[in-house]
């Protein structure tokens, strides 16, 4: 048994952590390239939960935020990544500019 | 709300009914006399002073259009300075990285060295030189000014008018006690090259004319509603050669599933808000409408700023060449203080990015169409005022 990822109490989620991307690059690739069924199927999962996940998280200062915490954060990310592809869409991406080519640059303040 | 049919034309009927030609959005010669006449001679906002916040911050930027590289640096006093990014030696860029920290510049070619303030410094092995004086190989400077802590450079050497008389007191006074400084500790921020004209680009964000088709599925009801199907302005008021459109929001919506979670920890998109104006200064929110969306500020040229409660955004187009333009879009809004606020934040890029691809997908085939000459004119409704009155301004410019 591998060692637990997300913090206790959110250990059901660990199936989807294929979703817990650090950078937007990876998660607008993750989101471009799955089907809507794996889309669909991480926001069933995570949308019910998020009220007890964002009550988890504010307890860390922003500095601070433990390992398995940052995964599960990680994954509040993706959710609203994906959120419009579920809500608004019915399909991964709109039918517009390639994602990709919308690159995020650091005016300020630098981040990671 | 006032919904009446050509209210705006009523308004301003010195920018006429006709359509407007194809040439300016596909000629290189409109494209040299736009670089020449506008380019070179007007205001341009490149920045924010929080990207230079202490003495020695300085960050470079490209202006391709401009045929130069400015290097905006904050001074030992404080000061706010614009070069062209050259060193007087033999003209190499002086500064090669986009953005940093220092004390003073040196020349990665030979060495010579310039102060913050411009002046040279130091020059390599200066005895074989020919009586050179110091003092006037300093490097160029450019004409800067601050509004609202937007940087704004002048390239002409000898620009016509001050920034605040370019900007206009109307406009200025319209904006005044927004709240630009303190929505402006965190910037996130894109780019794209599009294969399109600039004014393709610019015109696709300063009309809301398509939000009921092309943006149907992702803000179809934002700002549409049953009582103003199409979305049509609560306001235009033109500062010539600037303008402003003030919009409203649909109180009637719902929020889906996640923008609900999101909402109880500030909502930081722009196109949700829907809310009044009244912690906001009086000049935002025009017509006081209650449920207010933004007010979108569109710069002679290339600037647009839109204000909302709580974050604002802007959207810059650099020429590049008749065909190509580089396209940066800002938002702005507080640091977020918690996680929580953090996903928050996250969902409001999304959501905003998501718009913007679909407002993208049309340029480059716009542009492709345009450059196929079949047609000479394009047609222009009420509601499409700005994009009329950027026309009117350049022709003014260009035969000026
Ligand atoms: S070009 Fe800069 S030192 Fe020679
Ligand atoms: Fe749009």
């Amino acid at each position: 048994m591998s060692k637990r990822q997300l913090p206790e109490g959110f250990q059901d989620l660990e199936p989807y952590l294929e979703w817990s991307l650090a950078t937007d690059r990876e998660r607008s690739i993750k989101r471009q390239t799955s089907p809507m069924t794996k889309i669909t199927a991480f926001y069933q999962a995570v949308v019910p939960r998020m009220d007890e996940i964002l009550a988890y998280l504010e307890q860390y200062p922003l500095e601070q935020v433990p390992a398995d915490a940052q995964r599960l954060f990680y994954l509040t990310l993706s959710l609203a990544k994906i959120a419009p592809a579920v809500e608004m869409y019915g399909e991964p991406v709109p039918e517009g500019l390639d994602t990709l080519r919308l690159e995020n640059i650091d005016i300020y303040p630098t981040r990671s | 709300m006032a919904l009446g049919k050509n209210k705006w034309h009523d308004r301003y009927p010195e920018l006429g009914t006709g359509p407007i030609p194809v040439e300016p959005y596909v000629s290189p010669e409109y494209f040299e006399q736009e670089r020449d006449r506008i380019f070179r001679k007007t205001w341009l906002n490149i920045g924010r002073v929080e990207q230079i916040p202490q003495p020695g911050d300085y960050f470079v930027k490209d202006l391709t259009v401009c045929n130069t590289s400015i290097l905006v640096v904050r001074g030992k006093d404080g000061e706010v300075r614009a070069f062209h990014n050259m060193c007087s030696h033999r003209g190499n860029q002086l500064v090669w990285d986009t953005k940093g920290r220092c004390q003073t510049f040196s020349c990665k070619f030979h060495g010579w060295t310039y102060a913050l303030d411009g002046s040279l410094r130091h020059i390599t092995d200066e005895h074989n030189f020919f009586g050179l004086k110091k003092e006037t190989l300093g490097m160029t400077p450019l004409a800067v000014d601050t509004w609202e802590g937007f940087i704004f450079i002048n390239v002409d050497p000898d620009p016509q008018q001050a920034l605040s008389e370019y900007l206009g007191k109307g406009l200025r006074t319209s904006i005044t006690g927004y709240p630009f400084e303190d929505l402006s500790t965190n910037c996130f921020s894109w780019h794209t090259d599009v294969q399109a004209n600039w004014k393709v680009a610019k015109d696709a964000f300063q009309e809301v004319y398509h939000i009921s088709t092309l943006h149907r599925r992702i803000i179809g009801d934002v700002y549409a509603s049953k009582a103003n199907p199409y979305a049509n302005a609560l306001d235009f008021t033109l500062y010539p050669p600037h303008g402003r459109v003030s919009l409203s929001a649909n109180p009637g919506r719902k929020l889906t599933g996640v923008e609900s979670i999101v909402q109880g920890f500030g909502s930081t998109v722009l196109q949700q808000n829907n809310s009044a104006s009244e912690e906001l200064p009086a000049g935002v929110n025009p017509t006081g409408y209650p449920h207010w969306s933004f007010d979108g500020l569109a710069l002679f040229p290339n600037c647009l700023i839109y204000v909302s409660k709580g974050t604002y955004l802007t959207h810059i187009f650099w020429p590049i060449t008749e065909n190509l333009t580089r396209w940066e879009i800002r938002t702005y809004s507080p640091q977020a203080e918690t996680l929580s606020g953090r996903f928050s934040q996250e969902y409001g890029k999304v959501s905003f990015r998501d718009t913007l691809l679909e407002d993208a997908s049309t340029l480059e085939r716009t542009q492709t169409m345009l450059r196929s000459g079949a047609k000479k004119e394009i047609v222009l409704q009420d509601e499409e005022l700005l994009i009329r009155q950027h026309y009117k301004v350049t022709e003014s410019f260009l035969n000026a």
